[in-house]
């Protein structure tokens, strides 16, 4: 079984779907700017409990409940097996602090609903503080992993290369973040983990088209460097393809099979490796071939491509 | 074939074979057979003996427990340990038999003030200091801080002055805070260390042409040294993460991590803790203790209207936080004695532990006796009736003894965590040193309980500093072992799918590579528990992910032999440039892998670390199993079998 080869002109498409992407890329800005990201407890501050009830109850009744008990606002959301009655309630940045309310929301749901009705099975408190710093800190690790990837490209490869792998990482950071914009997804500590793998995947695969473009450098000194491109896209062609299925199957039976924080992860991952391959062949490998015809014009040394 | 092809060999069966050996204890359940074997006093089976005694580390989101970082309230432990240096500095001038002496710290800064009724006292003291407190406190030799007269004799005239005074100069002209007694024409402005006082005098001076400025000539102004301050500062977070565990230890957890985080945090994790809130209120309430004197100036009653007043006035809700009580201290800043505060004792419903309700009290600021100078403490039965009972260590014994004599009769405040826990009065003088608290009458159980709890914190001598949550993760057990349930299918399918899809794509090859692959994740999980590393939720989404990138590795090499036997190179040909030219590729994505893993270790907490651990050791594992061992098997295939054709 092997996936026939006939050399497909990818970068005579390179027009379409850099409208494509500039679309994708504008929407999902426009979308942060209206819609916003929906930043979890992690990284505002707040309170997340989850609870499992012995009886079906409705969430409209708990969160009434709540509500007066507590004199905060709480978020009511049934997650799971419908039949397992699993509630989470978010409290975000509350005014009394974050101490002390599992017990308060334990004894007023069992008020209401008799003694043993409910338990809590998951509690995480996170200070105002805390989140803030959560937040600096994620953003930072975003930051510098960007930083670690464009000097290790530039080193191992040249820097030529680096610029294209690193507008691929925002174009697929931007997209990714889109997406849970518009699905109204949380972020939270476990989705900024699959960011970050993502810029990890992302750079793999690019890694793997320039790989090959730095060795047909030294094989194919007559063609254009469009032709060369388009020769090494289709020659690892094949890998992309089975690497990013199975990839693929990977992270859709984690978003299947998985719950919560597992799921929060698959998700992203999934947008993560579609927009990862795409963005190897269509974002990284265009500004190569542009930084390679006219880079000289913005003061890139011609230096020699090294072959370490 | 190199003739290093046998250390391959050796080197891979000793990997797998120790990885085999440091899991058997984990795959086995050791630690239940202990346990069940420690319950009923059965010899263990043998061979338990023979492996490692630990278990892989699975992380609270897998086994449930708790997880907490505090934060150590630092200032607290300071403020507290200069106000037992002012009330020494005044039982010692008492003895020397110098009258009318008031010692007391000032508060925002980290000063002393000393006010004496003479010059010769003067000498004493400062000689005292040099002798007892070199290299903690200073005198204070420039101007820090003013003092004003007001001519004013009307009480509210004097209140509203003061508060006028406060608006207008605090936060300006290097001003720290300003006070003034009940009933005192006196207002002291106190200055920021190094300050210049002209700027503040140039300022009250045209703002507030009524004062006059005095002079206190027999006043002495210590300044806690810097060096000392630090120090007090990092012994204060290292006290608190000793306490911790010394207490945790005695609560009983299996496996706790108490640490330091950065400079004033602490973390606490609890694998396995069934009960969160009574270990959390274990770690937690092992606060700061402190016994201080109930100002008897006021009653009770006035007291309580006070506080309502106060409330009415500032606007200050109901309820008994930290947040609330600074408040209303701040609103009644005038209206009581300065050396006073108003505590709250809270109470509780006996069943369910909710706070009905708060006892207001003015209780004296200076701490008599604190937690360090405890020396035991220990739940004793009565007639039925447990209670607390004390002994104190000979600063403590002499501290508790003067203050004792000299207050029969009056109540003496147990505080904990800035909440009065007991007030009883003061029966008669202790000299021994032993004391006992009585709890009052109640639901024996539920009184036995506090009692034991209350002797679990006062017996380690409590913290100097308390502490505040600043994140809590508390799972479920049941939680824990369906996350474990549930992260292993999802794995596992996800694992089963790729199998046979490489089965089916690259046929014998894809069945090597997945033999591989299942080296690769035994490896991994070998790694995790021999170094102790900790396996989370994240961490199995870390292993899974590694999985699809060891066989991005062999789909590289694989594609690459194809494409080499495709130009017509013969077998052995093929499969060599196969290796060598995919190497570049396939280093070159683990090691941007392994940063990221970097990077996500050094920002990431808890859960995300081990995955991030996973990530970093896989990518190691996948150069070492994708290099060494695939190549060897092809290695043997070509050379020894000498196949003709390649499955791939």
């Amino acid at each position: 079984m092997q996936i026939t080869k006939k050399e497909i002109p990818f970068m005579k498409y390179q027009g379409y779907l850099l409208i494509l992407s500039l679309v994708l890329t504008i929407g999902s800005l426009i979308l942060l700017f209206t819609h916003g990201l929906d930043f979890g407890i992690d990284f505002k501050g707040g309170i997340k409990l989850q609870y499992k009830f012995n009886t079906a109850v409705d969430s409209a009744r708990i969160q009434e409940i709540l509500e007066k008990a507590l004199n905060e606002k709480v978020a009511v959301q049934q997650f799971g097996d419908p039949k397992g009655n699993m509630f989470a309630f978010d409290i975000l940045k509350p005014s009394q602090g974050i101490e002390g309310f599992s017990a308060r929301v334990t004894q007023a749901l069992e008020s209401e609903l008799g003694a043993g009705s409910t338990t809590l099975v998951k509690e995480e408190a996170v200070g105002p503080k805390a989140g803030e710093e959560l937040r600096r800190k994620g953003e930072l690790a975003v930051i510098v992993a960007w930083i670690l990837i464009l000097v290790y490209i530039g080193y191992r490869f040249d820097f030529y290369f680096s610029p294209g792998a690193i507008v691929a990482l925002i174009h697929d950071i931007i997209i990714a973040l889109g997406a849970f914009a518009i699905t109204g997804r949380e972020i939270n500590l476990t989705v900024l983990a699959a960011f970050l793998t993502i810029i990890g995947y992302s750079v793999n695969d690019t890694i793997i088209v320039y790989d090959r473009v730095r060795e047909n450098l030294k094989k194919y000194k007559t063609l254009s460097i469009e032709e060369l491109v388009n020769k090494s896209i289709n020659e690892t062609l094949s890998r992309t393809i089975v690497t990013s299925l199975t990839m693929f199957f990977v992270v859709v039976v984690l978003f299947i099979k998985g719950e919560g924080d597992i799921q929060d992860f698959a998700f992203a991952m999934i947008i993560g490796v579609i927009t990862g391959t795409y963005s190897s062949i269509f974002i990284a490998s265009p500004i190569y071939i542009f930084l390679k015809k006219h880079g000289h014009r913005f003061g890139l040394s011609s230096k020699q491509v090294s072959h370490r | 074939m190199s003739q290093s092809w046998r250390w391959k060999v050796y080197l891979t069966l000793f990997l797998a074979l120790l990885s085999v050996y440091v899991l058997v204890p984990t795959f086995g359940r050791f630690n239940s057979l202990r346990e069940a074997a420690e319950k009923t006093a059965a010899p263990l089976p043998w061979y338990v003996k023979l492996f490692p005694e630990k278990e892989l580390n699975l992380g609270l989101d897998l086994r449930g427990g708790i997880y907490l970082e505090l934060e150590v309230t630092v200032d607290e432990a300071i403020n507290n340990r200069l106000d037992l240096m002012a009330s020494e500095i005044a039982r010692y001038l008492k003895e020397e038999k110098v009258e009318g002496v008031q010692a007391d710290r000032i508060p925002k800064t980290y000063r002393i003030r000393v006010l004496l009724p003479n010059e010769a006292a003067k000498d004493k003291l400062l000689s005292h200091a040099n002798d007892i407190y070199r290299g903690a406190l200073v005198e204070e030799r420039g101007q820090s801080e003013l003092t004003y007269k007001s001519e004013e004799k009307d009480e509210a005239r004097l209140q509203a002055l003061y508060n006028e005074l406060n608006t207008q100069l605090s936060g300006k002209a290097g001003v720290v805070d300003v006070e003034r007694s009940s009933g005192s024409d006196l207002f002291r402005v106190v200055l920021k260390s190094g300050a210049s006082p002209d700027e503040a005098k140039a300022l009250i001076g045209s703002q507030f042409p009524s004062l006059k400025e005095a002079t206190e000539p027999n006043k002495v102004i210590f300044q806690a040294v810097p060096s000392y301050v630090e120090k007090l500062r990092s012994d204060s977070v290292k006290q608190a993460v000793e306490t911790i565990r010394n207490r945790i230890d005695r609560y009983g957890v299996a496996e706790p991590s108490i640490r330091q985080l950065g400079e004033n945090r602490v973390v606490v994790e609890l694998p396995g803790v069934t009960d969160p809130d009574r270990a959390i209120g274990i770690v937690k309430k092992a606060g700061k203790l402190e016994f201080k004197m109930v100002d008897e100036s006021k009653n009770d009653e006035e007291v309580k209207t006070l506080v309502a007043e106060i409330r009415k006035e500032a606007n200050i809700p109901e309820g008994f936080s930290e947040e609330i009580v600074n408040k209303i201290n701040e609103a009644a800043k005038g209206k009581i004695p300065a050396e006073d505060e108003i505590l709250f004792e809270i109470q509780r419903d006996p069943v369910t532990g909710k706070v009905v309700g708060g006892i207001p009290y003015l209780i004296k600021r200076k701490s008599e006796v604190t937690g360090d100078m405890l020396r035991a403490a220990q739940v004793s039965v009565q007639n039925n009736e447990p209670y607390v009972s004390l002994s104190f260590n000979a600063v403590g014994t002499k501290a508790f003894a003067e203050v004792t004599a000299a207050n029969v009769g009056k109540r003496l405040a147990i505080i904990l965590d800035g909440n009065v826990s007991k007030a009883p009065v003061i029966k008669s003088a202790i000299p021994s040193g032993e004391a006992q608290i009585t709890l009052g009458y109640g639901n024996y159980d539920a009184l036995l309980k506090e009692a034991e709890d209350l002797t679990l914190v006062l017996r380690e001598g409590a913290l100097p500093a308390s502490l505040k949550e600043i994140t809590k993760t508390v799972i479920g057990p049941s939680l824990g072992q369906s996350a474990i349930h549930q992260g292993l299918m999802a794995a596992l399918i996800a694992g089963l799918t790729v199998v046979v899809f490489m089965i089916l794509y690259y046929k014998l090859s894809g069945l090597i590579a997945d033999l591989v692959l299942g080296l690769n994740v035994l490896l991994i999980m070998g790694c995790l528990a021999l170094f102790q590393a900790t396996l989370t939720l994240p961490g199995i989404a870390g292993i899974v992910l590694t999985m699809a990138m060891a066989l991005d590795a062999n789909i590289l090499i694989f594609e690459r032999i194809r494409e080499e036997l495709k130009a017509g190179k013969p077998v052995k040909a093929a499969v060599d440039a196969g290796f060598s030219n995919a190497w570049t590729a396939v280093v070159d994505t683990h090691i941007t892998t392994f940063l990221s893993g970097i990077v996500l270790y050094q920002f990431g907490t808890g859960p995300i670390r081990g995955f991030a651990v996973t990530l970093m050791i896989g990518v190691l594992t996948t150069l070492f199993t994708a290099y060494l061992v695939t190549h060897l098997i092809y290695d043997y295939l070509t050379v020894k079998v000498k196949i003709k054709k390649v499955s791939i």
